[in-house]
């Protein structure tokens, strides 16, 4: 009987030293696989990240922009006090968070809406998911001079809403944007068709021998099954607004860049402003995180 | 019209004139007293009306531009102003591409174009998919944290870091060469490198365990089970990764101008977006008139035309494999 226990057990140790080592092995395997990519962040994300905190200390010139050589005077934390003070910059800071909200749950509605109807099945949809990707070739330049030549601008929209003051500069700026809004949601419709993918398609046909209908359906199982998506798209749409190149808060650091002695206030804005992203992020995904499980 | 109104009226009074349905309310009872199977296929033919209606409308607005950009690239400058002239111009205008072509210094920056979209777009689809793999298939200490910096580089905007990077590249001697732009690439960053981390891991967590475990059994090493085993198995995602990295470093027009910058080392971005300076300049030497000066907007966009086009033949040739990483994605095999 002893034997028998000490056999078993040296057998469920066995098992487990195998187990370990397994998994051990497998560990290591799965962390050499990120090794590159953690060699490259360190490289290109973290030195420059650190350094550009150093240069936003410093009133610097281009030959010595870390300011290591002396040339460049160390100013504390003056750029950032600069940068606060400046009232067009917190205003043009306020006025382009104001429009990604705005700009934000048109986009995702829009995209989700899209998405739920290149799901369906017929005939010639390859064609129309392929046509809803065409945004992402025409960006960069070509896109600046698209809207500078008002392809984006419908002005049909915008004239129905004149008349309604209160609603009109919020529905006028929606309107008015709404081929650039319309544009900018092709990723966001590409994650959105994963999502409904992922949907088991048995839920529906459990909630169609209840008696529901599409409309339902749609409310009670995709809805709650892709919420986390919906917030992932939410995150996704701001960040794309937020750094997006034609943002006016890019602009401004641009320009300082430009005048060739601001490098520190331009950094200094660049990480207020990345703070101010990140913690707009944050508060989101905390307000929302009862729908990311 | 009236007849039906007085039916059904009619209907409504006397139950002995159940039969004669007419009118949108006969309509609706009609379709009530069908069966199930009737039912279904009647709203799913209204439905599929409504969505063809729908995603037809909304696909007009997505094409639009392109039809935009063409028409206009083949204008003259009178027919650009002419408001009579929509779309379509009175005389096709092939001169428009030769000064697009030469305000571009279209071979020199179609090269630098070219070529580091390409070698960034193969090394971000070979980096990205180590990454992502390893993130998606395995657990290990320290994983959750190597996400969250996954996440966080999606996270920063590119601007914050761009000074500190510019300064380091030029320490390298490294500006107005391929290598900023490059070589992040390698390692799996770059231009959207982390978009393309979290693909990648969501197309490996939905492969089953069954997998690479028979592969391991039968005694393949990891290098193995990842080349033979799953990268065939995530060919979808290699599709979209590497269709969307090119595209995007084609259309870079923030990162690339700033560390090529210099002529003839600039890409196609950067001189497109200077093209009005440069037909002015023209107009100026060649003695042109004021209004021809203002109205280069026919030549930007055959400029814009002739940049577009070797995006548009990545997106048609790869078309079908973007199709199918979208038809695939997220299905649950």
């Amino acid at each position: 009987m002893k034997k028998q226990i000490k056999a078993k057990k040296q057998l469920a140790h066995s098992q487990k030293y195998t187990l370990l080592s397994f998994e051990k092995r497998r560990s290591i395997e799965g962390f050499l696989f990120s090794i590159p990519w953690l060699i490259g962040f360190l490289g290109f994300i973290v030195i420059p990240l650190v350094l550009s905190v150093r240069i936003s200390f410093f009133q610097t010139v281009l030959t010595d922009l870390y300011g290591f050589q002396g040339t460049s005077t160390f100013v504390g934390i003056n750029n950032y006090v600069k940068v606060i003070q400046d009232p067009s910059i917190g205003q043009t800071v306020f006025e382009s968070f104001g429009m990604s909200i705005i700009k934000v749950p048109v986009i995702v509605a829009f995209s989700l809406f899209v998405a739920v109807l290149l799901k369906q099945e017929f005939p010639g949809r390859t064609v129309f998911r392929i046509i809803f990707f065409i945004p992402v070739i025409l960006a960069g330049t070509i896109m600046t001079y698209l809207f500078a030549d008002g392809v984006g601008n419908m002005s049909v929209f915008s004239t129905i809403t004149t008349g309604v003051n209160e609603i009109n500069t919020f529905f006028g700026t929606i309107m008015s944007n709404i081929g650039s809004i319309m544009w900018a949601s092709s990723v966001e419709i590409l994650i959105f068709l994963a999502a409904l993918q992922s949907v088991p398609a048995t839920l529906y046909e459990v909630v169609e021998i209840d008696g529901a209908t599409a409309w339902e359906s749609f409310w009670h199982v995709t809805l709650p099954y892709i919420s986390p998506f919906v917030i992932l798209n939410c995150v996704y749409a701001l960040v794309d607004s937020f750094v997006a190149s034609d943002n006016p808060v890019m602009s401004i650091m641009n320009t300082m860049t430009q005048e060739g002695t601001k490098y520190g206030q331009a950094s200094a804005l660049s990480w207020l402003y990345m703070l101010a992203t990140l913690a707009v992020i944050l508060i989101f995904i905390l307000l929302t995180r009862r729908w990311l499980k | 019209m009236t007849t039906e109104t007085v039916n059904t009226a009619g209907a409504d009074v006397s139950a002995s004139q159940k039969k004669s349905f007419g009118g949108i309310k006969g309509l609706i009872k009609r379709y009530e007293n069908l069966g199930y199977k009737a039912k279904k296929k009647i709203m799913h033919f209204i439905s599929r009306i409504f969505v063809y209606f729908v995603l037809i409308e909304m696909a007009f607005l997505f094409i639009l531009p392109f039809i935009y950009i063409f028409s206009t690239s083949l204008m003259t400058s009178q027919d650009y102003m002419d408001p009579t002239v929509q779309y379509i111009p009175t005389t096709v205008n092939w001169d428009n591409f030769v000064k697009a072509y030469q305000a571009l210094d279209y071979i020199r920056s179609f090269f630098n174009s070219f070529g580091t979209s390409v070698l960034s777009a193969l090394f971000q689809t070979v980096a990205c998919a180590l990454i992502g793999y390893s993130l998606g298939r395995y657990k290990y200490k320290g994983r959750n944290l190597i996400f969250l910096f996954v996440v966080l580089v999606l996270l920063i905007p590119p601007q914050v870091m761009i000074l500190a990077s510019y300064g380091l590249w030029a320490t390298l001697s490294m500006v107005n060469t391929w290598g900023p732009v490059v070589l992040p690439t390698v390692f799996g960053l770059g231009l959207r490198g982390a978009l393309f981390v979290l693909i990648y891991m969501y197309f490996f967590q939905r492969i089953p365990d069954v997998m690479d475990d028979a592969a391991r059994i039968d005694g393949a090493g990891p290098i193995r089970v990842f080349g033979i085993i799953m990268l065939p198995l995530v060919k979808s995602a290699i599709a979209i990764v590497f269709i969307f990295s090119f595209v995007w470093h084609w259309n870079d027009n923030y990162e690339a101008p700033t560390y090529m910058y210099l002529e003839g080392y600039q890409t196609l971005q950067p001189r497109l977006a200077n093209i009005r300076n440069y037909f002015s300049l023209y107009a100026q030497s060649q003695m042109m008139s004021e209004l021809d000066r203002a109205l280069s907007e026919p030549m930007l966009f055959a400029g814009c035309l002739m940049v577009m086009v070797p995006v548009l033949l990545v997106y048609i040739f790869g078309q079908k494999q973007l199709a199918a990483g979208i038809e695939r994605i997220g299905v649950i095999e």
